[in-house]
């Protein structure tokens, strides 16, 4: 199921006799995550029976809620995540790895900037970015600009622009989200610039991994190039196989989303938020759970204008598109554990220093 | 079972059947209408370019003599410790020993869900049940954009659903008092949490700017004798007159009712900002 489960095991040299064991133990780790998952889900359903001994029905109304919310996620995410695998696709058979080479500046600062300004340009929300950047990444994409494209793309996007200016015009917001969605994802790509493609990336999506075995098994086919029909349809087959890979990913997290959405009561949490650090907090442990898409989010954010403060809706504008539940599991498929976990704390942290940062600026 | 999905053949063949039924459900989804029930309106025609895309890619997936040729060559084992390494993709000449790019039975079973879930549970729109847990909006103050409050401002009284009251009282300086005397005819399903009076309830529609997971509830306090009769999530036409009121402390416009039908749910029964 998932190339890699959370709690599975170290991947620590075995020697060839361990390795069956080891992948049974995987495929059991895998299927224990699968039931775990929807005993989590029916316990979101049955939370709230448990504690207020309601009746039938109003489970039954709980199971039907999860359900719709489940696939209200899945649905609307799907054009978008498919979008984003026909794109994969065709890089992957029609762009060069040398041509990427020639283009992208390889020195880190520059890369990262690189990166953010292709998340300006490129129309992707979290959903389709996820297997673009898989894709460029396997075509020797340098990590720091794959991770600046993949946090900023989804917020700064041209249709997530213009859905924060009809959300809030030219205001404090909108610019706000633009400066600090960019200079937090070129920023934490900045961090990453030092660290090795084998040390963050699953071995499946590096490129050198594939130059070292590829080069042995597979050496490009000699003669001319395959005709264009040919190659389209190579290119759609690598889209679906983009496609399941990555929505296993998303359903996984649809699944969380919708368990989290039954069973955390916003209500309550709306309820919380004032003040300058608490509701910066709030939106963004909202924005995390909620798992909306970023290109309306900011209409979302429209609604809490009114009771929360200006920071804290900026930093549900910045955090919300670079993670959530639903991206969190999709990173899973690209980036080894560890970095995933950086690439969920340092945006988060980030994006509640800015803004606290604002709302202080402002109250001072 | 596992052994027989390994076959590149069948993986192939599985795959391509895959997005035909995702296609499929989708467009049955289409065809009904209840697509309505999960997302907004505005993004049905990406769900209709998605079912073309994924039929083009169902179709990719179709058995060729080309490939079928050219399989024992690509199906060798690569010596990767995984152990369906070569049970992959053979149309592809740089990926196709990828490791994560073979379907694994659970990961089959895993993006069957939406399926099957979509076809034993029958679909609904989001009742007054999912309210447990959402923040209901009475008064939207400030947070609608300017843009809808003129719309709803422009039109009819008649012609108002819930959300374009809502934003007319936004517009407005003391809204209780300044409609009072105006009809309103609304649509919308019966909602009560415990500020509510015995002779009150809302009428409420769930306002969807994307897809159902970012619904917020948007509702008008009614005042009917018989208010107690209505069970929750019945959806209900409700014909009368604005009058200032109050709802637990909060002054608020209330619709005084002269009379509530039943009714079929809407076609359409999310509005969208």
């Amino acid at each position: 199921m998932l190339a890699d489960p959370p709690h599975s095991a170290p991947a620590v040299e075995v020697s060839p006799t361990a390795r069956t064991k080891t992948e049974q133990g995987r495929r059991w780790l895998r299927w224990s995550l699968l039931i775990g998952l929807s005993l989590l889900a029916l316990a979101s359903i049955f939370y709230d029976a448990l504690t207020t001994g309601a009746g039938l029905t109003y489970l039954l109304q709980r199971g039907q809620t999860f359900v719709t919310i489940f696939l209200g996620i899945f649905i609307e995410a799907v054009p978008f995540l498919l979008a984003g695998s026909i794109v994969s696709g065709l890089i992957g058979v029609f762009v060069d790895q040398a041509w990427l080479d020639r283009f992208l500046p390889r020195q880190p600062l520059l890369g990262s900037l690189a990166g953010g300004c292709m998340g300006i340009i490129f129309p992707v929300c979290e959903c389709g970015v996820v297997p673009v950047v898989r894709r460029l990444y396997g075509k020797g994409l340098p990590i720091s600009t794959g991770i600046a494209f993949l946090l900023a793309a989804p917020a700064i996007n041209p249709v997530a622009i213009f859905s924060t200016y009809m959300a809030f015009g030219f205001g404090p917001v909108f610019w706000g989200r633009i400066v600090f969605s960019f200079i937090i994802a070129t920023s934490i790509a900045y961090i990453f610039s030092r660290a090795e493609p084998a040390e963050v990336l699953l071995p499946a999506v590096n490129a050198s991994h594939h130059d070292a075995c590829c080069a042995v098994h597979e050496p490009k086919p000699p003669g001319p190039t395959p005709p264009m029909n040919e190659r389209m349809n190579q290119a759609m087959r690598l889209a679906g196989d983009d496609f399941f890979d990555m929505a296993r990913y998303l359903i996984v997290g649809s699944l969380l989303a919708a368990t989290a959405q039954t069973l955390i009561p916003q209500s309550l949490l709306l309820s919380v938020g004032q003040g300058p650090v608490i509701s910066v907090l709030v939106l963004v442990v909202l924005a995390f759970v909620l798992s909306i898409c970023s290109t309306v989010d900011a209409f979302l954010a429209r609604a809490f204008a009114t009771s929360f403060t200006t920071g804290s809706i900026l930093s549900f504008l910045v955090f919300g598109p670079m993670v959530d539940i639903k991206s969190t599991i999709m990173f899973l498929g690209v980036f080894k554990r560890r970095t995933v976990g950086y690439l969920i704390l340092l945006p988060l942290v980030l994006s509640i220093l800015a803004g606290v940062w604002w709302n202080l600026n402002l109250f001072f | 079972m596992s052994h027989y999905l390994a076959r590149p053949r069948i993986q192939t063949a599985v795959k391509g059947l895959l997005l035909f039924g995702l296609a499929l459900f989708l467009y049955s989804r289409l065809m009904n209408g209840t697509i309505l029930f999960y997302i907004n309106q505005n993004f049905v025609p990406y769900t209709m370019l998605a079912i073309v895309g994924l039929l083009i890619m169902a179709i990719s997936y179709r058995p060729s003599e080309r490939k079928a040729a050219n399989e024992p060559a690509h199906a060798e084992p690569h010596g990767h410790d995984d152990g369906h390494s070569h049970a992959t993709d053979t149309g592809t000449h740089e990926h196709s020993h990828d490791h994560s790019h073979a379907l694994t039975v659970s990961g089959l079973l895993l993006l069957l869900l939406p399926m099957v879930l979509g076809v034993l549970v029958p679909p609904q729109p989001l009742g007054a049940s999912a309210m447990a847990n959402r923040e209901v909006s009475m008064s939207l103050q400030t947070s609608s954009l300017p843009a809808a409050v003129q719309a709803a401002a422009n039109k009819g009284a008649s012609e108002r659903n819930v959300l374009d009251w809502l934003q007319t009282f936004a517009g407005a300086q003391d809204p209780a008092r300044d409609f009072a005397g105006q009809p309103v005819k609304v649509v919308g399903f019966v909602f009560r949490d415990k500020r509510f009076g015995a002779e009150q309830f809302m009428v409420a529609r769930y306002v969807v700017s994307c897809c159902v997971a970012d619904a917020n509830m948007a509702g008008m306090v009614v005042r009917w004798p018989k208010a107690a009769a209505l069970p929750a999530d019945q959806w209900v036409e409700v014909h009368g007159v604005l009058e200032p009121g109050k709802l637990g402390s909060e002054q608020l416009p209330v619709l005084a009712a002269q009379s509530v039908t039943n009714v079929e749910v809407p076609s359409q029964p999310y509005l969208y900002p």
